[in-house]
């Protein structure tokens, strides 16, 4: 689960400019040596990406974990999700400046664990982390056979966010099949304004369409894995995919999957909004809203508060129900060239603590450990979210996704796909590109 | 002018014979030894690594295994290269080109205006080559953003309403339009400077020897100003045109900003999605070697040129 924020971007790679310079003193050994089973006092980094994770919640690690460590300190560093699988594979072989656990995309987690960067979580940990209880699907991705190698950070689907009043005033009501949707976007759109702020190369939002109608991006046989995109099912979600896109979107093909909300929120300028519907992960509910001062006097969105004009709901199945949508989440591990294995385990005994479960729940991020789903599902948002992670799915957990990815494969597929053309075609070129790629053979 | 006088005076002393003092050698041996450490070492590796099947497992300390020539053949017969090599060296030559004509202009209008003019002219310059590249790039993405860009919003009041939303990063002819714009923004100070700089050793009387004999403003560029800085003139030049055959971080940022990426890929943009995208580290080095040897040949005859330019 990749996404950008435009200015987070930018700032993110400034700050990293900056902290790659400082990073080589990150590993000061001190002359302590472990005494009784109390690991050496030590600084520890972890890496989350993006800004996912709350600041409470990076405070609440920092606090805990000094606690429970005395002596030692944890540096919490964030990460762009555009560089992540780059930063990751020059930093975790050089032990000197490894940072110690790291969130990494759940679909890129695969990768990483069998090239062996990451260190094995024993079986009494996991069992003592939270065992089954921790989202199976997730776990999964960073095993080899039965030992386990990173396990799930937070899952989080995505879910339409609109602007209730313009659908309103429109006389349409919230959809119950994805055709009803088409329908209602496409109406919505006007010149200036699209009724589905979409991306042309955005396929994180894109897939859904063809999860929707039962197609795979690719299917496991024996050990190989083929691309699928030529399935008729596959082909038939691309083309509904495409249809919405020259209807209702008045983005550019090229456009990633960028920060939505701006669509949906009051132009600063006034005027009436530049998008009737976005889909966004649950958190993107921080950005939307009106503009207020929080306890710091800085202005902030209000989350949606004015119920009337702004309101979700999930995106709608081929015949009804509920879209299966890209499940997107991250994976937490500690890099199997870590100085301080004791440290980073402790802190993964309070990221599983029921604490801090909690938190990640009340927050809007799926909990790892399937328990707290109950805390999450307390308000509509929880309930949506719930409801369409129940309802989501994986990208294919093959060894090459995560050079699928970096090499910008599908975002150049829906992009041509956005801009009009053959989808079958296209859909056999693709495969043919992408199936060696699958299965870890480059270019 | 330098040359000939210092080329007389050491013909005059060096008719005594003097024992070979050690001293340059010894001045020599660090930048010797900070070369062979920050680029041999590097070379070294790179070419190592393009004769290995090298690749995710191997990073992780996977012992790699030996692949001859192989990564250079699958390079050869990727269908990606030829339009990259194409695309890059047509790219080089038209930036090139272009920076150093801009350079060129704004150095003789330098050595044109007063004094304070040519001061403000210096330091605008100045600050516009001291911009860092990520800030840069991160300007001109937002200038001329299809949605906010102010560059769209001049089009539109100017008259030109398609250019309402008009997304420039979209199509690669677009998109390399701005990526010059960049580009050659950020290297025609240098350029301009340098020249400059020559400019200035022009001393006056050649100069008004000429105009006495009637020469006009563009004769005396032509005929007078440009064989007498064309020596700053080459070297700029091929400066110029390595540098931009290597140009890579302005078009990655661009692209960032949502663009068709394997239609604007340069080579150094293909090298980064092999090796730092894609795990696969000994192609992208064999294409890295590859890149090398171009370089090699485009400024080969050049270099030949201006060495014996030296000589003569």
């Amino acid at each position: 689960m990749k996404r950008t924020r435009l200015t987070a971007g930018v700032a993110t790679s400034m700050t990293l400019a900056l902290a790659l310079t400082a990073c080589g003193s990150g590993t000061d050994s001190g002359d302590g040596g472990s005494e009784g089973g109390t690991p050496e006092a030590a600084d520890i980094t972890l890496w989350l990406n993006g800004s996912d994770t709350p600041d409470e919640l990076r405070d609440f690690l920092v606090a805990e974990f000094a606690e429970e460590n005395p002596g030692s300190t944890l540096t919490i560093e964030e990460q762009d999700w555009e560089d992540v699988v780059t930063k990751l594979t020059t930093a975790l072989p050089d032990a000197q400046n490894t940072p110690d656990v790291v969130e990494i995309g759940n679909t890129q987690a695969a990768t990483f664990t069998y090239a062996g960067a990451f260190r094995e979580i024993s079986p009494e940990l996991y069992a003592e982390l939270g065992g089954e209880k921790l989202l199976p699907s997730f776990v999964e991705a960073g095993s080899i056979d039965d030992a386990k190698y990173a396990l799930p950070y937070y899952y989080g689907s995505r879910y339409m966010f609109f602007r209730k009043d313009l659908w309103t005033k429109a006389g349409l009501e919230v959809p119950t099949t994805l055709q009803e949707f088409g329908d209602a976007v496409q109406e919505l759109r006007t010149g200036e304004r699209s009724g589905f702020a979409l991306g042309g190369q955005d396929w994180r939002n894109g897939i859904s369409w063809v999860f929707a109608n039962d197609g795979e991006l690719a299917v496991k046989e024996g050990d190989e894995w083929t691309s699928t995109l030529s399935d008729p099912s596959t082909v038939k979600g691309l083309e509904q995919w495409q249809d919405v896109f020259a209807q209702a979107s008045n983005l550019p093909p090229t456009q990633t999957d960028e920060a939505y909300w701006e669509f949906l929120n009051d132009p600063e300028k006034g005027g009436e909004p530049e998008g009737a519907t976005i889909m966004a992960p649950g958190w993107a509910r921080w950005s939307l809203g009106d503009l207020t001062k929080n306890d710091e006097g800085d202005e902030v969105r209000d989350g949606m508060a004015d119920t009337k004009k702004f309101d979700i709901f999930a995106l709608p199945g081929v015949d009804g129900g509920v879209a299966p949508v890209f499940a997107g989440g991250s994976n937490l591990a500690v890099s199997a060239k870590s100085q301080h294995p004791e440290l980073a385990e402790s802190l993964l005994r309070i990221i599983y603590s029921d604490d801090y479960q909690t938190m990640l729940a009340e927050n809007g991020l799926g909990p790892a450990n399937t328990d707290f789903n109950e805390v999450m599902a307390a308000d509509k948002f929880g309930e949506v979210a719930v409801e369409t992670a129940e309802a989501s799915k994986l990208t294919p957990a093959a060894p090459g996704w995560a050079a699928v990815e970096g090499a910008k494969v599908y975002e150049e597929l829906f992009q041509k796909i956005a801009e009009g053309g053959d989808v079958t075609a296209l859909a056999a070129q693709y495969d043919e590109k992408l199936t060696p790629m699958l299965n870890g053979q480059a270019g | 002018m330098a040359s000939t006088t210092s080329t007389t005076s050491t013909s005059g002393i060096a008719i005594r014979r003097r024992r070979r003092p050690a001293t340059p050698y010894l001045l020599l041996l660090p930048a010797v030894a900070v070369l062979l450490v920050g680029l041999g070492y590097p070379v070294y590796w790179q070419v190592v690594t393009s004769l290995q099947e090298y690749g995710m497992l191997q990073q992780f300390g996977a012992p790699p295994t030996f692949a001859g020539l192989d990564n250079y053949a699958r390079i050869l017969a990727d269908d990606r290269l030829v339009p990259v090599v194409a695309r890059s060296i047509a790219f080089c030559l038209v930036n090139a080109f272009l920076t150093v004509g801009i350079g060129l202009g704004l150095a003789t209008l330098m050595r044109a205006v007063h004094g304070w003019v040519r001061i403000v002219m210096q330091v605008v310059l100045l600050l516009a080559w001291a911009t860092p590249l990520v800030a840069a790039v991160t300007v001109f993405r937002w200038l001329f953003d299809y949605r906010t860009g102010v560059v769209n919003w001049l089009l539109v009041q100017l008259g030109f309403s398609q250019a309402d939303g008009f997304a420039w990063l979209a199509q690669p002819a677009t998109f390399f339009l701005v990526a010059t714009f960049v580009v050659v923004w950020m290297s025609v100070p240098f350029v301009a400077m340098s020249i400059y700089a020559g400019l200035t050793q022009v001393s006056d009387e050649v100069l008004e020897a000429a105009r006495l004999d009637g020469a006009n403003g563009t004769q005396i560029l032509v005929r007078i100003l440009l064989p007498l800085v064309r020596p700053v003139l080459a070297i700029v030049l091929l400066l110029q045109i390595i540098w931009d055959l290597r140009v890579f971080a302005q078009i990655r940022l661009l692209q960032d900003g949502g663009a068709p990426v394997s239609e604007t890929n340069l080579l150094g943009n293909f090298i980064y999605e092999l090796g730092v995208g894609s795990q696969d580290f000994s192609g992208a080095a064999a294409v890295s070697i590859f890149v090398l040897l171009l370089t090699v040949a485009l400024s080969a005859p050049y270099v030949r040129s201006l060495m014996k330019e030296d000589a003569a």
